[in-house]
């Protein structure tokens, strides 16, 4: 016998992933097929195709790159300002990507940051390198709150033990570290992928949302809904869902393979 | 440490000795083990080996190895891949060197037909085996072991005890063991150092600090069953007289620092003869008391005898206690030597277990 509880709590979960997986899969229903297929192999829905795996290669790259050691260091080390920068970190998740997105727009603007990195030739706004600037910090944060619980999660004693039998603090990091979380650097890294993929309006700040040039697919989304070209949109959306459920497939197979 | 102090330890090894660092739960023991190799580093104080100060010398640079109570094997490596670990390190290019080191650790702790397998499979024992095995093929000049032995069964126990010692001869490792199982004391120490509250209270060979405890609480703690306290109430020679109850007046031969006052006395179990009748020898100390109580333990009887308001307990083979027809309620004498008689200090509080 089920509880009441019991059966209550599995209608709630039911009914409303139900709900979820209609609307999801209501993208599918709409198009005609002659439309989905016309508007995947147009110009526009390809050379968006390209930029969004492109940047988002770039970018996820990176967040990778100085995720690891940051939270490695809020792990393992003590220094200053440390709660200050773990809360710094995650603010980005709790407030909205459209804040962020005006945030960034205003440092590397023209006023702040903007006006010093193009003496350099560097710019930032309105090209595809704030494309990638606005997915790395769309990211970050969630790459670090990963990887720092699975930092946490590792036994400091298998750093001790490796450093008791000669091997360097960065010999340790490489050759234990590295590997035992592995697992966790790899969830991160999907997540990532997904959130430079998915970044949607701090590109749209950033980038500009220039039609065939900073036009990454949530931007493709965007504009033809604003177009009024609903069968380009919904492909847009259909990519952007293929795009997520190879990420969790993929992240579901390989991800908790060790823990058996 | 943000909440733990050690303070002002003093521990001293001798190269080659096997020490074994005593104490209950808490004590500071492992602590005190992660500052010798290196994890932690002390506000103030040094560490030495060997004459030279190796105190801000990073972990990998002391020689020290440490061994830990639930193995820490790295859960990515085989078993052979484990040992090597270390090896690898400092012997990069000679990998049929490295084999045959591995190997020959491997058959010493008879875990050579493991090598391939993966640390998860392994029994406790068996990893532990292992543990020791990676610690130990780098050669270090400390072994430190916190509780090794302490998350395997009794049998196991008893086996791995055996098999380090040897070992751990054989390669003349100096070795601090933390515990608080007495059969490793008693099994393997050379050297004992008792550990409360981040101090080490006393140390020296196993027969000092068991035989002679210098704290109330190393005398609980090491098993001094028969500690009472008592009032200096003169001397007769070189002895001195204390009395525990009144009217019952032993005689202790220790050397103590006051000739009057309080003072707590130990007399360990197995130094108290029993009769039936009085004697006449060189034993100072002869009480008569009635037997309270007895219980077998292993191949041992205890008994505990009431004299006066104080209660003794002595320990006796199954045989003496039959032929001395050791029953409840039966007078018996009790007779030791003054020599046995322990005096402590009595102004550290005396926490009986």
């Amino acid at each position: 016998m089920k509880s009441k509880m019991e059966i209550s709590f599995i209608s709630i979960a039911i009914f409303f992933t139900l709900i979820l997986f209609l609307a999801v899969g209501s993208l599918f229903i709409i198009p005609s097929f002659q439309g989905f297929v016309d508007s995947i192999l147009s110009e526009e829905m390809i050379e968006a195709f390209k930029l969004t795996l492109y940047t988002a290669a770039i970018s996820s790259a990176l967040v990778m790159l100085v995720a690891i050691p940051t939270a490695y260091s809020l792990s393992r080390y003590s220094f200053p300002l440390k709660t200050f920068i773990k809360i710094i970190i995650d603010l980005p998740m709790a407030f909205p990507e459209i804040v962020l997105g005006l945030a960034l727009l205003m440092l590397f603007g023209n006023n702040l940051l903007g006006g010093y990195l193009e003496k350099f030739g560097i710019k930032i706004v309105f090209t595809v390198t704030g494309i990638i600037v606005a997915q790395f910090f769309v990211a970050f944060p969630f790459a670090v709150r990963i990887l720092y619980s699975t930092f946490n999660y590792i036994d400091t004693r298998y750093e001790f033990v490796s450093r008791s039998l000669g091997y360097s603090e960065f010999e340790t990091f490489r050759s234990i570290t590295l590997p035992l979380s592995k697992d966790g650097i790899f969830a991160s890294g999907v997540v990532t992928v997904a959130r430079c993929i998915g970044a949607f309006i701090a590109v749209l700040f950033l980038g500009g949302g220039t039609f065939m040039k900073t036009e990454t697919l949530p931007l493709t989304l965007y504009l033809n809904l604003s177009f009024g070209d609903v069968n380009m949109a919904i492909t847009a959306g259909i990519v952007l869902v293929i795009i997520s459920f190879i990420a969790i497939a993929v992240l579901e197979k390989y991800g908790k393979e060790k823990t058996i | 440490m943000k909440d733990f102090h050690l303070q002002k330890i003093n521990l001293q090894v001798k190269e080659g000795d096997y020490h074994v660092l005593i104490g209950p739960t808490g004590s500071g023991k492992s602590v005190l083990l992660e500052t010798i190799a290196g994890f932690y580093k002390p506000y103030n104080g040094h560490v030495l080996l060997e004459g030279r100060d190796i105190t801000h010398l990073n972990p990998e640079e002391r020689g020290v190895s440490i061994v830990y109570q639930d193995y820490v094997l790295f859960p990515h490596m085989n078993v052979f891949e484990n040992i090597a670990y270390g090896l690898k390190k400092t012997n990069k290019s000679d990998e049929s060197l490295l084999e045959s080191k591995v190997y020959e650790m491997a058959e010493k702790l008879n875990i050579d037909h493991l090598l391939k397998r993966d640390t998860t499979t392994l029994s406790g024992g068996e990893k532990q085996r292992t543990a020791i095995a990676r610690s130990l093929i780098v050669e270090p000049k400390l072994l430190l072991m916190d509780e090794p032995f302490s998350a395997v069964d009794v049998n196991t126990h008893a086996y791995l005890t055996t098999l380090i010692k040897n070992v751990i001869e054989e390669y003349q490792t100096t070795c601090i063991h933390v515990t608080h199982n007495f059969n490793d004391v008693y099994n393997l120490a050379e050297q004992v150092a008792v550990m409360k509250d981040g101090k080490i209270l006393q140390q020296g060979t196993l027969h000092e600090v068991f035989s002679r405890p210098t704290h109330n609480f190393v005398a609980d703690f090491v098993g001094v069953h028969n500690v009472f306290q008592g009032e200096i109430v003169g001397h007769d020679k070189s002895l001195l007289q204390i009395e525990i109850d009144p009217g019952i007046i032993i005689h202790s031969s220790d050397e103590f620092k006051y000739d009057s006052g309080d003072v707590m006395v130990a007399i360990r179990p197995e130094n108290i003869i029993f009769s039936n009748e009085k004697f006449v020898s060189s034993v100072r100390n002869q009480l008569q008391g009635v037997v309270k109580d007895m219980f077998e333990v292993g191949h041992t009887v205890w008994i505990e005898v009431q004299v006066g308001n104080v209660r003794f307990r002595g320990v006796l083979t199954p045989n003496s206690c039959e032929s001395l027809g050791i029953e409840r309620e039966k007078e018996i004498y009790l007779s030791f030597k003054s020599l046995n008689v322990n005096l402590m200090e009595c102004h550290d509080s005396y926490h009986s277990i």
